[in-house]
């Protein structure tokens, strides 16, 4: 079992791409989308292997933002999002 | 703060992590149907601090965790890869009936000796030897090939188990009582002559195919109420029928 404080991995991509949109200015008549979006971040780790033999890897972003005299191990996630158009070019 | 992290191969590792991506594509696809924009992951990375540890057979990595310096750094990247790429780098799926080498009752050193060769299953190994390649030679001896094709013939033999029907006694034209047994996957190896043995008395085989196996019965045999017949099809075959006449 992954430790509670940890997310499965699909998950931190998930929360990480809530992208809304798109962002209207109907006085200023500008409308605003993100076409990609480049994402990196530290992240924890905790890898656990489950009673069938299979790896499970938790993450979850930095728990803590002050220096503490134990060092959590930060690993380095990163991916591009991009927008998915639709086929006739939206 | 988690457990204590589990070590891990980097075949594993990755396979993981392309389930969870598996994920997340799905959840952002169902997203998708209701959401005017939606997006999809792209050229993934993970930067990793691991420690490797290797125990003289596999090198195993396990991730750093608080507090603990010193540590290596794997970059795992996932990039896109167009239908095409996957064509060009992935193999050919297996025949239907291909066998797995965990499948067959090898031991541990062959089986790491094939893997180390690329070798998974009985479709890969017939591959190499469609090439020529002496792979007794090429893995130093480690392959005895004569024991690994015995060893797949027993597992093809064990997918497909001995079955009988029926069982009924009859006579030849010569008037000679003869027992037929019927089934399927019976004397499937053209190459190997059936053995009988009825009463604790050999006997002959008369006729076989994968369907039907005649078995010349004589007075040796000393035929009675309950008769006990057992039949070698093939050196990974052998079954036992209780006959009651």
């Amino acid at each position: 079992m992954i430790d509670e404080a940890f997310m499965p991995f699909a998950k931190i991509i998930e929360r990480m791409l809530t992208l809304e949109g798109p962002l209207v200015d109907d006085e200023a008549g500008v409308r605003l989308y993100v076409s990609a979006c480049e994402i990196e971040s530290p992240v924890e780790l905790d890898v656990v292997r489950e009673e069938d033999g299979s790896l499970r890897i938790g993450s979850t972003p930095p728990l803590y933002y002050v220096d503490t005299s134990i060092r959590p191990s930060f690993h380095r996630l990163s991916f591009t999002a991009t927008l998915v158009r639709d086929s006739d070019g939206d | 703060m988690a457990t204590e992290n589990a070590s891990w191969q980097l075949e594993e590792f990755v396979d993981s992590l392309v389930v969870e991506l598996d994920k997340t594509r799905e959840t952002l696809a169902v997203k998708a149907i209701n959401k005017p924009l939606s997006y999809t992951v792209k050229d993934l990375a993970l930067d990793l601090n691991i420690f490797p540890s290797y125990d003289g057979d596999q090198i195993k990595f396990i991730t750093a965790q608080p507090g603990q310096q010193g540590a290596s750094k794997v970059t795992i990247q996932l990039g896109s890869i167009t239908d095409q790429q996957v064509r060009a780098t992935t193999k050919t799926p297996g025949a239907k009936n291909d066998i797995k080498l965990d499948a067959i009752d090898l031991d541990k050193v062959t089986k790491k000796k094939l893997r180390k060769l690329g070798v998974s299953s009985v479709d890969d190994l017939r591959q190499i030897e469609q090439k020529n390649v002496d792979l007794q030679q090429i893995s130093d001896d480690a392959v005895d090939y004569q024991k690994l094709a015995k060893q797949i013939q027993k597992a093809r033999r064990g997918e497909k188990p001995p079955k009988v029907d029926t069982v009924a006694l009859s006579v030849d034209q010569d008037d000679r009582p003869y027992l037929l047994i019927r089934g399927r996957n019976l004397a499937i190896h053209p190459e190997f002559d059936p053995v009988a043995v009825v009463n604790q008395t050999l006997a002959e085989v008369m006729s076989r195919s994968d369907t039907e196996v005649k078995i010349q019965l004589t007075e040796a045999h000393q035929l009675i109420d309950k008769n006990e017949v057992i039949l070698t099809l093939d050196p990974f075959a052998v079954m036992k029928v209780n006959v009651k006449i």
